[in-house]
């Protein structure tokens, strides 16, 4: 029996890892990459609560479900502006992207 | 140790492992492939956690279309001057954050009272896709409306311009 | 004490009130519509103050069948209690008042058609004219000193309003704010005098705190405290010494608003608060003795620059601060009547003065030096004949009016030896200077040819003032005699003026042989003197100025008191205004007022370095605030 804490905590390093990426990637592209650690994370909790408080519905596999749905379509989307950054700027790295500095 | 203790430990070492290895490679290629092996280290954990279903549904969205996209942006993404360095300045910051945030849910979830009852049989997948059409079917059909939008969103926002091309 | 309710008799005392309002809705009407009138409005300021001067006579009747004074009054407001009324009280003093006033201010009115034709704001000349009135009623009919004060201050605006009345020159814009400012030393004064009597009884209402102070109710302290301070705003009022220097200057203000304001009635209003305030004055040990005082050193510097001057209406304005004063040294001897019958005369004939010299003006075409006349008689002899009767009347010639007057305050006077022989003295300076402008203006040979020919007479809207006034001058003494009260059918109640208004107990008139004599001849003396230096020049003028070296530095200069005031203006005043004026630049506006503004700019100036653009910075700091929320709800709840 694994205790329901060791899988919670796995999960919660998961997204700490992904949160790293978010705040210290430079490029783009790598941060959403960082993006999609942190939503497998979520869906590893909501997997994990289903199992051990409510075996009985399975309430968490399907919000689980739309949860992909939805990385999948902000993948896309955020792939497509990721482009339309490159073309433009014609870089994708975060630091020289500061039109709004000061 | 049950063999399913044992899977678990395995799987979540690779996942963490590949996670890592995600925000910590030196190239962008290499930290796509980390994250295709993270995603299906995470599909076995949902075999563990008794969801199998999600399992497969994961390895097919994440790892066939997610996966493909990414390595597409990095191809067009490209500058000649590649490698370069890939952190950020603030990084050592961000290690901070990181740990922080991690203590605040490490304390939140060791101080709390879980109610649990023991892991049980997967659920049945005809019961899933019954519930999934009739009591979610709303949020269902709000999910396919957002693919819609973000299928024409990613559209008209990376064809190229009149003056382009 | 009558307290009627209003309107109840046909035209009784109670009408009274009618007199100020029918001014004040003339004014409202001009001010806003005077060039939608047909001639600008003037005829219905005139209609007005006829309706006051109408209005006096049945007032007067009802008065005089009754033989009670009236007052009446209604409930204004209150404040924490205490009530404060609005009312008039109709008593021999404001009857007087109200003659002299609706009748002067009539004259100089209807005089004004003639004058101010042509003015560009003829229309607002007029309807100063009726606010003024409106005001100057108010005051004299107050039955509480609030009243009073309001009116009194109403006054003071009109009189700056009409002094600097062509306020393109430069010169009239100065003299009014001149004496704006003087005057309102005064009112300050006044308006403590009121607030301590209220303090020390609770009450505005003169009735009642004369009641108060005839009960012994007030400390002689407060007392002689009160009566300084009122008579302080007497003083600004009727320019007396050391606030007299607003007067003169005031002559920049077209001449008929000379005649009334500056003559006739708004001098007159400090007199006539003195008078008054009586009961106040004779209770408080050593007030009288100031007002007396201050009365005998206006008179003596008034008459000795009245000597000096050039200017026609400046020699006539030093004249009549020299007139108040003797009427504030009339009053601290006692002589309530005498001070009283010697204003209704003299506002008569200085009036009268004011307007042949604003005849004068008006028919050189504008001159006002002396320089510039000589020999004026042959070419106006209407203004010229009223002049010369307004003249004796002022020096006080039998039997003209001035003469009756001038001999009851010279009884008043008889109880101090120095008193009465310095106003014997004051009496011959008038003979001299009066006797000296007339010469200078009407006789002689023409000292400018051009002027002289093209001088003309007064027209009929400005000759007909002068006359009614000039009969006004010789018959007004007569109610001083014991014979008038018969002769109107009002006997045994009312005899003399004596009888009409006193302030102990009713005097029969004193003839004094002795006294008369006396002041006569004083005048004749000083008319023969001013004959002798500038008619027959026997002496030449500037023989008697060498001799007088020091004298006549001393008055031309008007005993540099100007020089003064300025002084102190420019070492006192505007320093400390200039203190405070850094205090309000430097901590009220830069600290105060800026400074909030300036901090939130600097602030942002300064924090606008945390929008550095770049997304992880951004992404950084959700996640503290993210893990700063989490805290506080672990420690909060």
């Amino acid at each position: 029996m694994i205790p329901l804490e060791a899988v919670l905590a796995v999960s919660a390093a998961l997204f700490c890892i992904g949160l790293y990426g978010v705040l210290a990637r430079r490029n783009a592209v790598l941060v959403l990459m960082s993006i999609e650690l942190m939503l497998n994370a979520v869906n590893v909790n909501l997997i994990a609560f289903t199992a051990y408080l409510a075996p009985a519905r399975n309430i968490g596999q399907i919000i689980a479900i739309f949860v992909i749905t939805v990385a999948a379509a902000e993948a896309g989307l955020a792939l497509a502006i990721i482009l339309r950054l490159y073309r433009n700027r014609g870089t994708v790295n975060v630091d020289e992207v500061d039109l709004m500095k000061w | 140790m049950t063999p399913l203790q044992l899977l678990f430990y395995v799987v979540s070492v690779i996942m963490l492992a590949a996670a890592v290895g995600v925000v910590v490679a030196r190239s962008v290629i290499y930290s796509a492939v980390f994250l295709l092996v993270a995603l299906l280290a995470a599909a076995g954990l949902f075999v563990v956690l008794f969801a199998p279903f999600l399992a497969i549904v994961q390895v097919l969205l994440y790892g066939g279309a997610v996966i493909i996209v990414l390595f597409f942006a990095v191809m067009l993404t490209r500058r000649p001057d590649d490698p370069q360095k890939l952190d950020n300045p603030q990084w050592p910051l961000a290690v901070v954050a990181a740990v922080l945030v991690f203590g605040a849910f490490a304390s939140i979830l060791l101080g709390a009272r879980w109610v649990t009852k023991a892991p049980g049989p997967a659920p049945d997948l005809a019961a899933l896709g019954d519930s999934l059409f009739t009591q979610w079917a709303v949020p269902f059909e709000i999910a396919s409306l957002l693919l819609l939008v973000a299928l024409m969103g990613a559209i008209i926002i990376a064809r190229p311009g009149e003056k382009e091309e | 004490m009558v307290s009627a309710a209003t309107f109840s008799s046909p035209l009784g005392m109670s009408w009274a009130w009618f007199a100020p309002m029918l001014c004040l809705a003339a004014f409202v009407v001009l001010a806003f519509f005077n060039r939608y009138l047909p001639g600008r409005g003037a005829w219905l300021a005139i209609l007005a103050i006829a309706g006051g001067f109408v209005l006096f006579f049945p007032v007067t009747a009802d008065y005089l069948r009754t033989g009670q004074a009236g007052q009446f009054s209604t409930p204004w407001f209150a404040v924490n209690g205490k009530d404060v009324s609005l009312g008039f009280v109709v008593d021999p003093l404001s009857i007087i008042m109200l003659g002299v006033v609706t009748t002067v201010a009539l004259a100089v009115q209807v005089y004004s058609l003639g004058y101010m034709k042509g003015d560009p704001r003829f229309g607002w000349y007029f309807a100063v004219q009726s606010l003024f009135a409106a005001a100057m009623l108010g005051l004299l009919l107050a039955d509480n000193y609030l009243l009073l004060y309001v009116s009194w201050e109403l006054v003071g605006l009109c009189s700056y309003l009409l002094i600097g009345f062509w306020y393109e020159k430069r010169s009239a814009a100065e003299a009014a704010k001149k004496a704006f400012i003087t005057t309102r030393i005064g009112d300050v004064g006044l308006l403590l005098g009121i607030l301590v009597l209220y303090k020390a009884t609770g009450t505005f209402e003169m009735h009642a705190l004369f009641e108060a102070i005839e009960n012994g109710a007030i400390a002689p302290a407060t007392l002689t405290a009160a009566a300084i301070l009122i008579f302080l705003g007497a003083m600004g009022k009727s320019a007396q010494f050391p606030l007299q220097v607003w007067l003169p200057d005031a002559m920049e203000g077209p001449t008929p608003v000379s005649a009334l304001i500056h003559a006739a009635t708004m001098v007159a209003a400090g007199v006539y608060l003195v008078a008054r305030s009586f009961p106040l004055f004779a209770a408080a040990p050593g007030a009288l003795t100031v007002v007396a005082v201050v009365g005998l050193i206006t008179v003596l510097i008034g008459s000795t620059m009245a000597i000096v001057m050039t200017d026609v209406k400046r020699v006539i304005a030093y004249s009549t601060v020299s007139k108040l004063g003797f009427m504030m040294l009339t009053l601290g001897f006692g002589g309530l009547t005498a001070a009283m019958f010697f204003l209704m005369t003299h506002a008569f004939f200085k009036a009268l003065l004011f307007l042949g010299a604003g005849s004068v003006i008006h028919g050189t075409g504008g001159k006002q030096d002396v320089k510039d006349m000589g020999g004026l008689a042959r070419k106006m002899p209407l203004t010229a004949t009223v002049f010369i009767i307004a003249s004796l009347a002022l020096v006080g010639i039998p039997p003209l009016s001035g003469f009756w007057s001038k001999d009851e305050a010279m009884v008043a006077l008889a109880g101090n030896p120095l008193i009465h022989i310095l106003a014997y003295l004051s009496i011959f300076l008038t003979g001299v200077y009066i006797g000296r402008l007339c010469l200078l203006v009407f006789f002689g040979t023409p000292r400018d040819q051009h002027v002289h020919e093209h001088a003309h007479e007064a027209p009929l809207s400005m000759a007909a003032p002068m006359l009614g006034l000039a009969f006004l001058s010789i018959v007004a003494g007569f109610v001083a005699l014991d014979a008038f009260g018969p002769a109107l059918g009002v006997a045994p109640r009312f005899t003399g003026i004596g009888s009409f208004l006193y302030d102990d107990h009713p005097e029969p008139y004193a003839f004094h042989i002795g006294i008369a004599a006396l002041s006569t001849l004083s005048a004749l003396a000083g008319l023969a003197v001013a004959w002798a230096v500038y008619g027959a020049r026997l002496v030449s003028p500037e023989a008697v100025t060498r001799r007088l070296r020091f004298l006549y530095d001393l008055s031309v200069n008007k005993y540099h008191m100007d020089t003064l005031y300025q002084a102190l203006i420019n070492r006192v005043i505007l320093v400390v205004a200039g203190v405070v004026a850094v205090f309000d630049r430097a901590v009220v506006n830069d600290v105060g007022i800026n400074g909030p503004g300036r901090a939130t700019v600097s602030t942002g100036v300064t924090m606008r370095f945390h929008e550095t653009g770049k997304l992880y910075n951004y992404g950084l700091a959700m996640t503290i605030g993210a893990l700063l929320l989490i805290a506080a709800v672990v420690i909060l709840v």
